[in-house]
């Protein structure tokens, strides 16, 4: 059958109309039947802003309907593959403006993220370097996320007055035992042989095979997910070696922590493993969760705890709630006195407020889960996904 | 007509596949497809956490707490089906490997926390947590809650409630701590309702000061005792109590009967009770005495004591209060199992309404998709009663967690009573909602992966232990008997258990039954409180003729057993009814209000349509009758709309729900068939 072109896709895509423009910060190359999207902002570590997020949902929508398109292809320019949301911006606008503007970035890129987790076709995510945040949700929730020697994966919202968002409390809840715990809480930074071990990753290839593996999945050209899969299998190593002192070989002292009720307990129970046997990973384990913010800590744990039995677009309208509250900032300001000393000033001393764990109470750390009192706000509206044809890979996430 | 259409295109259709055989062959036929509810189902128009609010009160952060302790183990042998992961115990095993199975999973859940405080913390809350705890294991497997019951409710609670403070600072601390394992030897192989006929004898030596108990035939061995075949180190054991050869009546002692290397000690001999049809992760077991001897201070004594030189004591002279004081025990057993049988109704049916918003059969025309199986009112008749009846139960058994937990000297009547009314209709509900789940599922029903059937062999026990269901019913009706001749006797109105409309003049039914009327709070509780009131009347004047004819009491309660049934049901339906009206009244109005009115119309409607008590005497016209017949079905059909939304509200992970409650066509794919027995390894690929 003669391929049907999309029209707007022909407009949008054809050509690049922003001639004489700063360069795009998202990048789309066709290749038959393959897309594949470049994150372009290589300065900023390819920082998520409100032009890329809106842009790449509704490339995401467009090719969902486009007959002519069977496999995504997901990339970073430069050294990182994306370093999050462009947190610092969202800041500012709220500042110069109102915290809406911040509701409205986060509503598109939590859309975004519903949307590839659920996503009827194929997306393979090629993480080199440094993914982080918006980073890790625009590439986990897919398909394919094929890690290298490079990749440098982390969720360090707690240190920053947030709290893992993007879908992290599906994702993350769901590695083996208590690790997502772990990793959400600390802030621990993830190798790609870690990130393959639990899960968040589905290969690992080595870095000079990964253009070729580029290519190759270009001359496919197909959708099938099973031969997509064969042929990364065999760029693959399969068994890469952990790295001798890798946190993963600690999963037992992870789980007897963080399984614990409270983030009170779970520091807790590791001084409780310190004092047995001191070594540098608990002393940084307990070192990083002394220095979130407290709040961040407690409404995170929370938002794990729930997020396991629940699907991701539950989990998303729940950490749009709660992505609102912070930045509505009438129970706590810690997201802006984060991004304050981590991002402008870079003092790396934040003030946190409530300061300690037990200041913040189940009440105040409740407010972040229920809808916000505010008569122009409204909770997150997913995106309609087909009734039918749906893969089994995106139904069991619903 | 329309046969002949049919016929014509089938017709078409060989024609036309001759034509492009070639074609035709490459294309596949069209297949079944998964679509999932979620997608397919409107979106809920009240707030499912809210409604789940209602149901788990305070305890919802709690029973999460433990669904997620479960899930994330791999001692709960995850499984991978249909691209999601399930957790349920390996039935296919021995019955020794899923004991051990069920101790390894305590160990793990002990060193979690998962137990911290659940016997030495005290208070409301506590008891209140406690309860979640014992009943959410319980969602896992049966087996590891009743393990967990008997070890925290029996056996600790023996200790909590019949011992004393030397007792409680001796052994409540090793017992949270699983240093000792507990056990609850009651039950004899003679006796089991009648705790009082038991036949195990202690006598008391006061040259050593040591209580000898001893089994003195082959009925008097300890029978069914949960936890005694394999693992418990200690026992509370029942006895009468024989002083200076005066029977003091049934008395509890504390037992060791396996040193720590788990031999069992000398003058005792144990064995197993061997498989059963189901619960085989708890080895019951039987147990005789041969003149064990145990310390004076081992007898428990919040009610009555033996003095070092032999003399009985006792502040309750009475052996009826002494004994329903040594039963007290039993009742937070009594609690445990109403709130857990809700538990499994909740299991059973969002898995069977699950599967029935996604499974098809047989189209109404031709070359129509076939029709979905909750779209068939019939389908609909058969399951959303039950929906509406788990959720006027669960509210009462909410409300019988709270009267417990909050119980007081005054109250412990009351408690003893409902408890005894809501462990019969909860336990009797959950064996009948399991049985028309796993016939709703068809043959899916029968796989044990799937849960449904399997659970009924699981459950079924909770209908006899802890008191026979239908003596439970007799000892409602007699309560209630007592209660109102007290009043009657002292010329006082009735109060308490909810009988103050006896007070009033008897409510008046309307003599022609409307769908409107049928709907409001009003009538449907004047129709049940006149029941509860004239089976009340009948009781009482059947018993006070026969007594005139001098005719004994015991006598008199095993021959007006049919009234006594039909009262005790009458009692317990009035109750849940009001507790309904309770949780109702504190929500606003709204969805949320709408569909809670919805269901408790669903739930008078089809008690009326299934109690036979409402036509045989008369409380509904054969005219009425048939009006709320018809009502049945029209709720029916305005409760399916909710259907998906009301078994989410229920709040069971879909980690141990069934494969069929999901994607069951990649469940039972062939791409599935090579690792569908192996336990999941890795959780590559799972997000």
């Amino acid at each position: 059958p003669k391929p049907v072109l999309n029209p707007t896709l022909a407009g949008v895509l054809g050509s690049n109309i922003f001639h004489g423009e700063p360069p795009e910060s998202v990048l789309i190359k066709e290749s038959s039947n393959v897309r594949i999207i470049t994150l372009n902002r290589p300065k900023q570590l390819n920082a998520l802003n409100l032009e890329m997020v809106s842009r790449l949902l509704e490339v995401f929508h467009a090719y969902e309907e486009d007959p002519n398109v069977k496999l995504i292809i997901m990339k970073g320019e430069g050294r990182a593959f994306c370093a999050g949301g462009d947190v610092a911006a969202v800041v500012n606008d709220i500042n110069k403006a109102s915290w809406k503007l911040g509701a409205n970035f986060f509503s598109k890129e939590f859309s975004l993220n519903y949307l590839m987790a659920t996503y009827s076709k194929p997306q393979v995510s090629l993480l080199r370097g440094i993914v982080m945040g918006g980073g890790a949700g625009a590439s986990i929730h897919g398909r394919f996320r094929v890690v290298t020697d490079n990749t440098v994966f982390a969720m360090p919202e707690t240190a920053l007055g947030l709290f893992p968002d993007v879908g992290a409390s599906y994702y993350l809840s769901r590695l083996p035992g208590f690790f997502g715990e772990y990793v959400g809480l600390t802030g621990a930074r993830l190798d790609g042989a870690e990130m393959l071990a639990c899960g968040l990753a589905t290969h690992f290839v080595p870095l000079e095979k990964l253009s070729l593996l580029e290519d190759t999945l270009c001359k496919a050209n197909t959708s099938d997910p099973k031969i997509i899969s064969n042929i990364i299998d065999k760029f693959s190593n399969k068994n890469p070696k952990l790295k001798e002192k890798s946190q993963y070989y600690r999963l037992k002292t992870i789980d007897r922590c963080f399984s614990r009720r409270t983030v009170e307990e779970i520091i807790s129970a590791l001084e409780k493993e310190a004092d047995k046997n001191m070594d540098d990973w608990i002393s940084w384990t307990i070192q990083s969760l002394k220095k979130a913010s407290p709040t961040s800590l407690k409404i995170s744990l929370r938002s794990f705890r729930e997020g396991r039995l629940q699907g991701v677009g539950q989990c998303l309208i729940r950490e749009y709630r709660m992505v609102c509250t912070v930045m509505q900032g009438e129970f706590s300001r810690d997201f802006f006195e984060g991004c304050r000393a981590l991002l402008l000033d870079k003092d790396k001393n934040p003030k946190w407020k409530p300061s300690k764990l037990e200041f913040v109470s189940k009440d105040m750390v409740d407010r972040y889960f229920t809808a916000l009192d505010d008569k122009d706000w409204e909770d997150l509206k997913l995106p309609a996904r087909p009734k039918s044809n749906l893969p089994s890979y995106a139904i069991s996430k619903l | 007509m329309d046969r002949v259409n049919f016929r014509a295109k089938v017709l078409t259709g060989h024609l036309k596949n001759h034509e492009n055989l070639a074609v035709d062959l490459l294309q596949t036929a069209q297949c079944v497809n998964y679509s999932p509810p979620e997608l397919s189902e409107p979106l809920p128009d009240f707030n499912t956490k809210s409604l789940r609010k209602l149901l788990d009160g305070e305890s919802m952060d709690e029973i999460d707490y433990i669904f997620n302790l479960m899930i994330k183990s791999h001692l709960f042998c995850p499984r991978e089906r249909g691209g999601k992961v399930f957790i349920s115990p390996d039935f296919n095993k021995s019955m020794e490997h899923q004991r051990e199975m069920t101790m390894r999973r305590i160990d793990y859940l002990r060193e979690q926390g998962a137990f911290d405080g659940w016997l030495t913390r005290k208070g409301p809350d506590a008891e209140r947590s406690g309860f979640a705890r014992g009943i959410t294991f319980g969602v896992y497997d049966h087996s590891l809650g009743i393990k967990l019951g008997v070890h925290f409710y029996l056996w600790g609670g023996a200790i909590q409630f019949m011992g004393t403070k030397r007792h409680h600072d001796k052994w409540l601390k090793p017992t949270e701590a699983y240093e000792i394992i507990g056990c609850f030897a009651m039950t004899e192989l003679g006796h089991g309702s009648n705790v009082r006929g038991i036949e195990t004898i202690t006598r008391y030596d006061a040259s050593t000061q040591e209580f000898i108990i001893t089994t003195p035939c082959e009925s008097a061995q300890k029978y069914w005792i949960g936890g005694a075949a394999n693992h418990a180190t200690h026992a509370v054991v029942f006895s009468q109590l024989k002083i200076n050869g005066v029977n003091q009546g049934v008395h509890a002692f504390i037992a060791q009967i396996r040193d720590a290397n788990g031999n069992v000690c000398p003058n005792v001999r144990i064995a197993d009770c061997g498989h059963k049809i189901g619960l085989n992760g708890v080895d019951n077991g039987r147990i005789w005495f041969d003149n064990l001897r145990i310390p004076r201070e081992n007898l428990l004594n919040s009610v009555a004591d033996v003095s070092p030189d032999g003399q009985y004591l006792s502040a309750i002279k009475d052996p009826d209060q002494r004994f329903a004081a040594f039963l007290a025990p039993l009742l937070s057993g009594r609690v445990t199992i109403a709130a857990g049988s809700m538990n499994i109704t909740k299991i059973g049916l969002a898995i069977a309404i699950r599967y029935s918003l996604s499974r098809r059969a047989f189209s109404i025309h031709p070359n129509e998709p076939e029709v979905l199986l909750l779209d068939y009112p019939s389908h609909q008749r058969r399951l959303l009663p039950l929906v509406a009846k788990t959720y006027a139960l669960s509210f009462a058994t909410e409300y019988l967690k709270n009267i417990y937990v909050n119980r007081t000297r005054e109250s412990i009547k009351t408690v003893h009573v409902v408890s005894s009314a809501l462990k019969a209709t909860a336990t009797w509900h959950g064996m009948r909602t399991l049985q028309e789940c796993r016939e709703a599922c068809g043959g899916q029903g029968l796989k044990t992966e799937n849960h449904v059937g399997h659970l009924k062999s699981e459950f079924d026990v909770q209908l006899t232990f802890e008191g026979d269901n239908y003596v439970l019913m007799q000892q409602i009706s007699k309560a209630l008997l007592k209660e109102i001749s007290a009043a009657k006797r002292r010329n006082k109105p009735v109060k308490g258990l909810g009988l103050e409309h006896l007070n009033k003049p008897a409510p008046i039914i309307p003599s022609r039954l409307t769908s409107s009327t049928l709907r409001t709070a009003q009538f449907q509780t004047d129709i049940f409180c006149l029941r509860e009131r004239d089976l009340l009347h009948r009781f009482e004047t059947e018993v006070s003729q026969r007594e005139a004819q001098g005719e004994n009491m015991e006598h008199i309660f095993t021959v007006t057993y049919q009234i006594a049934e039909d009262l005790g049901r009458a009692f317990s339906d009035r109750l849940v009814l009001q507790k309904f009206l309770d949780v109702e009244a504190t929500v606003p109005a709204g969805s949320l209000k709408n569909v809670l009115g919805l269901l408790r119309s669903m739930y008078t409607t089809i008690v009326m349509e299934e109690d036979a008590s409402f036509l045989r005497y008369g409380y509904l016209s054969t005219d009425n009758a048939a009006v709320v017949r018809k009502e049945v079905l029209k709720l029916c059909s305005e409760l399916r709309p909710h259907a998906l939304a009301l078994v989410t509200s229920f709040g069971i992970p879909d980690a141990l729900l069934g494969p069929i409650a999901f994607n069951w066509i990649d469940a039972n794919a062939w791409s599935s068939v090579k690792d569908s027995d192996t336990v999941f390894p890795v959780f590559t690929n799972m997000l």
